[in-house]
């Protein structure tokens, strides 16, 4: 751990990497707990897998149609809002199972990823970051977007608090209230597919799903109202971005991975604890 | 002469195949107390959310306080059946209350302080005022039905529909319960929806019997035409239960 400080002072990646944990973990905070109390944990795996799709079109078009602008990150922006609309739409209008809709995005965004990465030249790394994170690969570009995002999706849900958590607690009485509760619905899930977008970049794709909601069922378990979860939520999520980060540090472990292991078992160490 | 709190006319309502109402007509007063009772599945849930624009008719008309149910609701109480509730949902019993005043308060920003003094009072008036700091998942199931009672007041409407309101309670707390109604309706119009009719004759002006069919019953009129209404073959078996009950 104290050679991780060090080094901290020296190198800007790892600089990047710790700023990068704590931005998100503010997002997190906040939309974990949405994600947890709405219990759309599975919608929002379904948006994460959808972002492979995102990514792996816009890193294609980069690599092999010489589209500089489309950068992965505005793909899985793209992919993710897409994912997070067309899956709500489906919710409401079509009468499926929700559970089923899910996992057929949650297939197909994999499998479109898989095959433009597959035809993109010197796809294996890419591939790697995307399902598995790479928070040291963190520029100071990304850091912009990271906050920005940030900046926004703590704005809405700071302005319009009241009106998600009526909508998250029982939505046909907001509704009744003269609440948009649709309105809110698709915003809840459009903050949702941005915190995943920035979750993955720490994470990767496929632990994404953990980061969002183990920090707010872990803070949910000390807390008696939504406010003081989302804060301790993302004190939680900070300290554990942070520690994981230090930890794999030393022994050259994968920062992602160890955030993962490191939050699962705090999650059940709690989950121990409480039922005593 | 002012609108009736819940004119219908002629409604028409199923669900696929299913008809559920049909040639539904119902006026109810300004300040009435209103029983509605009926079997399961009659469709006593479905007229209320057509009251109160949840559902659209096939045919017919409904009207509240002279509008269509997705203007005039705004004027309603509701209390819905058991609501499907998630008791450990991160929320005080004060945060509850204060989801009654969406609607009322600014769009932005968090409730104001004229919310959360209305909030509080309304506690007050249903006696839960000390529990307002209390988290919903650490009160009784009579508890928290006055915290969704205070919920559905708070937004000070004029129509208070409630589905089932005593369905998990005890006969206790039922009682304190319609004592409180029975307060309420001095300033407002009060439509329960139940299938205890035990209660019924003591408390309320007017019975509705919903079977398909909507009938209306004045209270002294309570005897086998209501009870064949509500109950249709099962009839020898609630007069029993009633007997006993009033015996």
């Amino acid at each position: 751990m104290g050679e991780f400080f060090q080094a901290l002072l020296r190198h800007s990646f790892l600089q990047h990497a710790l700023l990068a944990g704590l931005l998100v973990s503010l997002s997190c905070g906040v939309v974990g707990t949405y994600v947890v109390t709405r219990r759309i944990t599975y919608l929002a795996g379904g948006i994460a897998h959808c972002v492979l799709g995102g990514m792996g079109v816009a890193r294609y078009m980069q690599v092999v149609h010489g589209w500089a602008f489309l950068d992965p990150l505005l793909g899985a922006v793209v992919a993710a809002l897409g994912a997070a609309f067309i899956i709500g739409w489906i919710n409401i209008h079509a009468k499926e199972r929700i559970d089923t809709v899910i996992s057929a995005f949650w297939g197909m965004g994999m499998a479109t990823g898989i095959l433009f990465i597959s035809k993109t030249p010197g796809y294996g790394e890419d591939m790697m970051a995307y399902l598995f994170g790479n928070i040291l690969l963190v520029t100071r570009g990304d850091l912009l977007v990271i906050a920005g995002l940030d900046l926004f999706i703590m704005a809405t849900a700071l302005l319009f608090h009241k009106q998600f958590v009526a909508v998250c607690f029982d939505e046909e009485f907001a509704r009744l209230r003269g609440i948009h509760a649709r309105f809110f619905y698709f915003l809840m899930l459009a903050l949702t597919a941005l915190t995943v977008v920035l979750l993955v970049s720490i994470v990767g794709i496929v632990m994404v799903i953990v980061l969002l909601t183990l920090p707010a069922a872990i803070a949910g378990r000390f807390c008696l109202r939504m406010g003081s979860t989302m804060v301790l939520a993302a004190g939680i999520c900070a300290l554990l971005t942070t520690t994981g980060l230090a930890l794999s540090y030393k022994p050259d472990l994968p920062a992602g991975a160890t955030i993962i292991v490191l939050t699962g078992v705090v999650y059940l160490t709690t989950t121990l604890l409480k039922r005593k | 002469m002012t609108p009736h709190p819940i004119q219908i006319e002629d409604l028409d309502f199923s669900y696929g195949a299913v008809h559920v109402l049909e040639k539904a007509s119902l006026a109810i007063e300004e300040k009435e107390f209103v029983c509605m009772v009926g079997p399961n599945g009659g469709g006593k849930t479905t007229l209320l959310k057509l009251m109160l624009g949840l559902l659209e008719p096939q045919a017919g008309t409904v009207s509240i306080f002279g509008k269509a149910p997705m203007a005039g609701r705004k004027r309603i109480g509701y209390l819905p059946q058991h609501a499907n509730l998630d008791a450990r949902f991160p929320v005080t019993a004060l945060d509850v209350v204060l989801m009654g005043r969406l609607g009322k308060t600014r769009g932005i920003g968090p409730y104001s302080r004229a919310d959360r003094a209305a909030a509080h009072d309304m506690l007050g008036r249903v006696g839960l005022g000390p529990l307002a700091k209390r988290p919903l998942a650490a009160l009784s199931g009579g508890q928290r039905q006055r915290v969704l009672i205070a919920r559905a007041l708070v937004s000070e409407p004029r129509l208070l529909l409630l589905d089932e309101p005593t369905a998990s309670l005890d006969d206790y707390v039922e009682r304190e319960l319609y004592d409180l109604l029975l307060e309420l309706n001095k300033e407002l119009t009060v439509v329960v929806v139940t299938h205890d009719i035990g209660f019924v004759s003591s408390y309320v002006d007017k019975v509705v019997c919903v079977n398909r069919k909507v009938r209306i019953h004045p209270t002294s009129e309570i005897d086998e035409n209501i009870i064949h209404d509500m109950y249709g073959e099962h009839v020898h078996m609630v007069r029993h239960d009633r007997e006993h009950g009033h015996g």
